[in-house]
């Protein structure tokens, strides 16, 4: 880092490099090339990192979608008339947990069903189905988010064991939310 | 952090900070940056979002779900908790350190969910080193027929015919829409 950084700066010395373009690279350097390390990547080629999205269908993205920028402070991004992204954080942040340059924040999409998956492609029948889905989040407790839940006007608010909280959801999906305690070591 | 190094920078020229003061300075406030911790204090109203827990699967038999992520994507069953009737499949980060994982389950004994209006019609992997002729390559030696996307954002069909994508940071990310 501090060879990198003695470069720009003699770039900058002689020339060849702008104020703003040494203050834009550094930063850009600072926040994410060398913010990491040098760890290696030694994952295989179609290894997992982290979930990318959730593809959630409703007849109307939009109260949906609202409900979920209520609950969790999801933002909107995008809106297209018929879908839009919530990213599980802001711009500029990694995901929770993850080192790696590559790997974005999860995002919900939430979409209308018209044009499931953003393309022309039809799918065929599935005889599975995601029945629901859990979000982590920060500081978890149980009884103070069974609180800020019914505050907030959730439906249908009930345990899921003794690390979360089952809800529905704007059309009656079932969301689950627990804390990092829950996880694939402590669950079922 | 950008008007951090912007005072920096300033007071390099106004000779505040030496040469080298600056190079360590700068050095240092990237690792200071990369140990910050996204786990903030909640917001007033809701809840702060870390990210996905778990996905909770269901199918008739869960054993060919599992097989399936595990052999293909690389998911890890979770020692312990695979039940005869589930399993829970580890990726990303440790568990308990912002890592996921996805519930194979049998359908409940009893009966089912109320149906909702709302489904989930697919969902995405990030893969990180996104080589694409690498990436198509893995797959075909896997087995699975890429069924649609485009470079960069690729799909599959699991033994039942449900939709898993998988994609790099490019093609599919929040932000870029």
């Amino acid at each position: 880092m501090e060879g990198f950084v003695a470069h720009q700066l003699h770039e900058f010395e002689t020339g060849k490099l702008s104020r703003r373009a040494l203050i834009e690279t550094l930063t850009l350097a600072a926040t994410t090339l060398y913010a990491t390390g040098a760890k290696a990547q030694a994952d295989a080629t179609l290894k997992a990192q982290l979930v990318n999205h959730i593809s959630y269908t409703c007849p109307e993205y939009r109260p949906a979608a609202d409900w979920y920028s209520k609950v969790f402070n999801l933002d909107q991004i995008g809106a297209s008339g018929r879908d839009v992204a919530m990213p599980m954080g802001k711009k500029g942040e990694k995901p929770y947990g993850v080192t790696s340059d590559d790997v974005p924040l999860p995002h919900l999409i939430v979409r209308n069903p018209d044009r499931a998956g953003g393309g022309t492609r039809t799918r065929p029948t599935s005889a599975a189905v995601i029945d629901h889905f859990a979000l982590t989040v920060a500081d978890f407790n149980r009884d103070r988010a069974r609180a800020e839940l019914t505050a907030l006007g959730v439906k249908n608010i009930r345990d899921g064991g003794p690390r979360s909280l089952h809800m529905d959801d704007f059309y009656g999906y079932d969301v689950q939310i627990c804390g990092l305690e829950n996880n694939a070591l402590t669950d079922g | 952090m950008e008007r951090f190094i912007a005072g920096l920078v300033r007071d390099f020229e106004s000779g505040k900070v030496d040469r080298r003061e600056f190079c360590k300075t700068i050095a240092l406030a990237a690792t200071v940056y990369a140990a910050g911790d996204a786990a903030e204090a909640q917001p007033a109203r809701g809840f702060k979002v870390l990210g996905v827990n778990h996905i909770s699967y269901t199918c008739p038999d869960y054993t060919r779900a599992r097989d399936f992520l595990i052999n293909v994507f690389g998911l890890e069953s979770a020692p312990g908790h695979d039940t005869g009737a589930r399993a829970n499949l580890m990726f990303g980060p440790q568990p308990g350190k912002g890592g996921s994982f996805i519930v194979t389950r049998n359908p409940a004994a009893g009966g089912s969910k109320p149906v909702s209006e709302a489904y989930i019609d697919h969902f995405c992997f990030t893969l990180s080193n996104w080589d694409e002729a690498r990436v198509r390559a893995a797959m075909k030696a896997k087995g699975p027929e890429i069924s649609g996307g485009r470079p960069g954002s690729l799909h599959v069909l699991d033994p039942y015919n449900y939709d898993i994508q998988f994609a790099n940071i490019i093609e599919e990310n929040a932000f870029k829409r």
